[in-house]
């Protein structure tokens, strides 16, 4: 590929953008197959540019020029809603392109400056962020968007775009960008964050896996966005959480989910969030109905769940009603509860302090002396 | 993520193998009628991060090349994860190294045998492939990081295919670096062990060594422990062909591959220019390998009875164990439901969450509490390891009214152990843990397997051994103390000292179910002090001898017991043993016996079949004694 860097001219990388624009808006027209082929080769072309090859480095101007060009023709949204119809290469190649776009920064750029068409698309193009979600729709493009998207969401703006979408009525373009967003307002469930449920749980093992991955990065890198916004949606999130992912028919979905609720709710960003969903009986029979499931390590999982109600000092009057109807039992079940979990020694120690609390518990159930911490505040 | 109904789409055929992480099943695509090949991971028995493992299905599903097996699809069906992928019938390289004289059954066979198929020509056209395959891997960002003869698969048509992504790195960036410790101990490049970033470079030194190994049938320094191996090849110098049978390309492209500085050392695709390779025939020359190697396993007895998929218990009905939560104040009559059918557990259960649970009487409930009968025994990982025996198995010595014979003569000398040091099929290192230890080292490790599903099925896998001397506990149990009991029960045939050791040996079992650690604490107490009496010292072998055949630190036991020659003549004589050497010659011509020993995990054997392989190895530990003690035998 080495040519392109001698021969071509500069101006070349440019074209690149607007070929590939013309290209991807005659998919639809007649020819589409033929235009599917040019327009893999344009990508091919681009990814090569931007990444260079074994023998050569990419040209750092022409990638800037590249980067600009891609800017003006608007392709990163282009690349990103036609994700799904490219062919097997040129979505990988698509991949490619994206996260080499999304590093840029041009020589002259401080190192700690956002790199420049990432900045350009959180202020003007959110859209690119929200088409690379919906490429989960699709099979085809779920494993590329997905990979640009983990890469994108170590943004706290960009992880803040996606959680805070709201679709706009009428489907108009929503212009607000970042500024946009308002931190206290309700979300109402239609926006790209709540699809995941649905991709998580229903799409093919693929696309499911992969949305997880995502839903888990969105959910726990950036703590003190994800705290606020539990804690604004807190109903709505957990109503999605517990029923769509916790009671899923899937075991991977309904494995990873009990693992990442335990994740959620032990980190301490999140103790206002911890402190509001242990207090509710209602989470507790899920989380016990957890514990008696056929399957050894949703049992283990559930466990790390069930603990952190157990563990509470100040135990809603609704959690300590069923803990004690359920004594007897409780005590009785996690005597043996995976007792060939032999080794495990963190597991037995809390086995054992919780049988211990359960034990100690007054006969009759207590006022809490302390109230959840109340909810969309933070823990700091 | 459920997808019940994908399943259906697949007829599914005989057991291939057991990989790294799954048993591997024949297939047939009804839709396309495509026969494929079936990787089945259960995920209950995997304590690891499931996305680790989606991370093999994510590196597989975006390769498309000729020179990568070709994956399918995934999809879940209860707890397992079903891989389809490409089915390849002629087997892996490993195969056909050994494939017309069987593997060496241990270190001084190798020395007589000389690895059969596989010539320069064979060798250059395998490395072309390869090198092709892995010149679209780097491309792609991909590094496989576990090139070695047992991951090169070869069609019926003589095509060279890399496989099993188990452990493959995805870059996000071409220039990017790694600095995760993953591969096979033997052939990994020096540059992964130092952990000081690596890249793709760290591929080709492995197809180096593969190429050694292709030749040779085993990687360099394969007598060495595996863990003094990650010390060597750093510090060594570069393992080279030596010799006039070799030829000069032959040898230069080795020597190209395994240049230690990994920066001066040539990517996949300057290699495709070396000499060695340009003058590489087409496969069509290795398809007469495949057929050949077809023909020589149709002609020895022909399995009768193949190990056919089987849906195990878990799947079909899995516990049903009514809820028993009681979560209304109001106490309902007691119901009787003792089993329920799933989809009528699924339904409770989906009602006790929101609140309406059918409550139970809380005797029933404090019955059905009892762990033991219900969820704990659902899931038993070793249940592969259960179906390849046929020889019924003993659940304790103290139970025999007559001594076992079949492992009687496995403690001092194990045949099959020095398989495990001998590298090719030393497992793959992964940065995370995957299902069991045990089912890695299945075949390879008929003691440990055999001993351990005997004794335990509801034990907890290998996994759920959290430190490293609790594993090593349980194996030194598995491997040492278990078969000394067992042999030196059958041995003794004074009824009160047989009494005696069954006791002691009982003592033991419980002690390696409650403290695996100690265990292994113990054993080292004890070797160190008799270590250090001058006496008894000399009843210990040389540590040499002990760390070239077990991969392994491991303990050995002052307790195994001295021979004589009036015991073997008992043995000889004894029905068990007869039987054996019925089977032997029932099953295979006499010189053959060592060939089973190519059955191991990882591999793809077509018809492999079980009856034989156990009957073998019980004679081949027979036989591996039996010379140990008379080497002239």
């Amino acid at each position: 590929m080495s040519f392109l860097f001698g021969r071509r001219p500069r101006t070349n990388t440019v074209d690149l953008s607007k070929q590939a624009r013309e290209q991807i808006l005659k998919l639809d027209g007649p020819g589409g197959a033929a235009k599917a082929e040019e327009l893999a080769k344009t990508l091919s072309q681009m990814k090569y540019a931007l990444q260079g090859t074994q023998e050569a480095e990419a040209a750092p101007d022409q990638v800037h020029s590249l980067v600009m060009g891609m800017i003006q023709e608007d392709l990163l949204y282009l690349l990103a809603v036609n994700l799904h119809r490219l062919p097997f290469e040129s979505r990988k190649d698509t991949q490619v392109i994206f996260s080499h776009v999304f590093r840029f920064r041009p020589q002259s750029a401080s190192p700690k400056s956002e790199p420049m068409a990432l900045s350009y698309a959180i202020t003007n193009r959110t859209e690119v962020f929200i088409e690379l979600c919906n490429g989960y729709d699709h099979k085809e493009s779920a494993t590329p968007a997905g990979t640009v998207l983990r890469e994108v969401l170590k943004n706290e703006q960009v992880a803040a775009i996606i959680l805070y979408h709201e679709p706009v009525e009428g489907g108009g373009v929503n212009t607000k960008g970042l500024s946009g967003i308002q931190i206290d307002a309700k979300q109402s469930g239609k926006g790209v964050f709540w699809k995941f449920f649905k991709w998580i749980d229903q799409g093919s093992f693929e696309v499911g896996a992969d949305a997880f991955t995502t839903f888990r990065e969105l959910l726990t890198r950036h703590k003190s966005v994800v705290a606020q916004y539990l804690g604004t949606n807190f109903d709505l999130f957990f109503d999605q959480y517990n029923n769509t992912l916790v009671k899923s028919e899937s075991y991977v979905t309904k494995r990873q989910s009990i693992k990442l609720l335990g994740e959620i709710l032990l980190d301490r960003a999140n103790y206002a969030v911890m402190t509001a969903y242990v207090d509710r009986g209602e989470h507790l029979k899920i989380c016990m109905n957890l514990l008696r499931d056929e399957r050894k390590m949703v049992q283990y999982e559930g466990f790390h769940v069930f603990k952190v109600f157990v563990a509470n000092p100040h135990k809603s009057i609704a959690v300590q009603k069923i803990l004690l109807i359920n004594r007897d039992r409780l005590l009785v079940f996690l005597k043996h509860f995976l007792e060939d979990r032999t080794e495990d020694e963190q597991f037995i120690d809390e086995r054992e302090f919780l049988i211990k609390q359960i034990k100690n518990m007054p006969p009759t159930p207590v006022e809490p002396t302390q109230k959840p911490a109340p909810l969309g505040s933070q823990s700091r | 993520m459920a997808s019940e109904g994908a399943a259906n789409q697949y007829q599914v055929l005989e057991e291939l193998g057991s990989g790294s992480f799954g048993v591997v099943y024949k297939a047939i695509d009804k839709s396309s009628g495509d026969v494929v090949a079936i990787k089945h991971i259960d995920l209950e028995s995997s304590e690891d991060d499931i996305q680790e493992i989606q991370q093999e299905i994510s590196v597989l599903s975006t390769c498309a090349s000729p020179y990568v097996t070709q994956y399918r699809a995934s999809f879940l069906r209860g707890h397992k994860l079903w891989i389809v992928m490409e089915y390849l019938g002629g087997g892996s390289c490993l195969d056909l190294v050994w494939g017309f004289t069987a593997r060496p059954a241990s270190r001084t066979d190798l020395l007589q045998l000389k690895p059969g198929s596989f010539n320069e020509a064979h060798i250059a056209i395998i490395c072309r492939e390869l090198l092709l395959g892995l010149e679209y891997l780097h491309q792609e960002g991909k590094i496989h990081r576990d090139i070695k003869a047992a991951n090169v698969l070869l069609s019926d048509k003589g095509k060279v295919k890399l496989a099993d992504f188990g452990v493959a790195a995805q870059l996000t960036n071409i220039k990017s670096q790694r600095n995760t410790f993953v591969g096979t101990p033997f052939w990994m490049a020096p540059e992964v062990i130092q952990q000081a970033g690596y890249d793709f470079k760290a591929d080709i030194w492995s197809l180096g060594i593969t190429a050694i190994e292709l030749i040779n049938g085993e990687p360099p320094n394969a007598n060495v422990h595996p863990m003094k191996v990650l010390f060597l090849i750093p510090k060594a110098p570069a393992p080279r062909l030596e010799g006039n049978q070799y030829s000069k390309e032959f040898k230069d492209f080795v020597a190209q591959c395994l240049v230690k500085d990994c920066d001066r050392r040539p990517s996949a695709k300057e290699l495709l220019r070396h000499k060695f390779i340009r003058s590489a025939g087409k496969v069509e020359a290795l398809q007469e390998l495949v057929e050949r190697k077809q023909e020589w396993d149709g002609c020895r007895t022909r399995p009768s009875h193949p190990r056919f998929y089987e849906e195990t218990l878990n799947n079909m009905k899995p516990k049903s164990e009514p809820d028993e939560w009681v979560f209304d104040t109001v106490k309902a009559p007691p119901s009787v439901a003792h089993r329920k059918s799933t989809t009528k557990r699924r339904k409770l259960s989906v009602i006790h969450a929101n609140g309406q649970g059918v409550s139970s009487g809380v005797e029933e409930s404090l019955k059905r509490l009892d762990l033991k009968d219900t969820p704990l025994e659902y899931s038993s990982p070793q249940s592969v390891t259960i179906k390849k025996g046929t020889v019924r198995r003993q659940p304790s010595i103290v139970q025999l009214t007559t001594p076992t014979k079949h492992r009687q003569v496995s403690s001092q000398k194990k045949p099959l152990q020095p398989d495990l040091s001998f590298g090719n099929t030393g497992s793959t290192v992964r940065v995370f843990r995957r299902v069991s230890d045990n089912s890695i080292t299945t075949l390879v490790d008929s003691d440990a397997s055999v001993t351990g599903s005997t004794r335990d099925e509801n034990r907890p896998p290998m996994t759920a051994n959290v430190t490293k001397e609790a594993v090593l506990g349980r194996r030194a149990f598995n491997k040492v103390m278990d078969p000394t009991f067992q042999e030196l029960h059958a041995q003794t045939g004074n009824q009160e000292k047989r009494e005696a050791i069954s006791k002691l040996a009982d003592a033991w079992t419980a002690l390696d179910a409650i403290d695996p650690e100690g265990e292994y604490q113990l054993l080292k107490a004890l070797i160190e002090k008799a270590q250090h009496d001058p006496k008894l010292a000399s009843l210990l072998p040389t540590s040499r001898k002990v760390s070239n055949r077990d991969p392994t630190p491991q303990a050995t036991p002052p307790s195994t017991p001295q021979r004589s020659g009036a015991k073997l003549v008992m043995a000889q004589s004894n029905p068990h043993l007869k039987s054996h050497r019925l089977r032997r010659s029932s099953v295979m011509p006499e010189s053959d016996h060592r060939e089973k020993l190519a059955h191991l995990p990882g591999q793809i054997v077509p018809g492999m079949e079980h009856t034989k392989q156990l009957s073998d190895v019980l004679y081949g530990r027979w036989a591996g004694a039996l010379r140990n003690r008379w080497p002239a035998v």
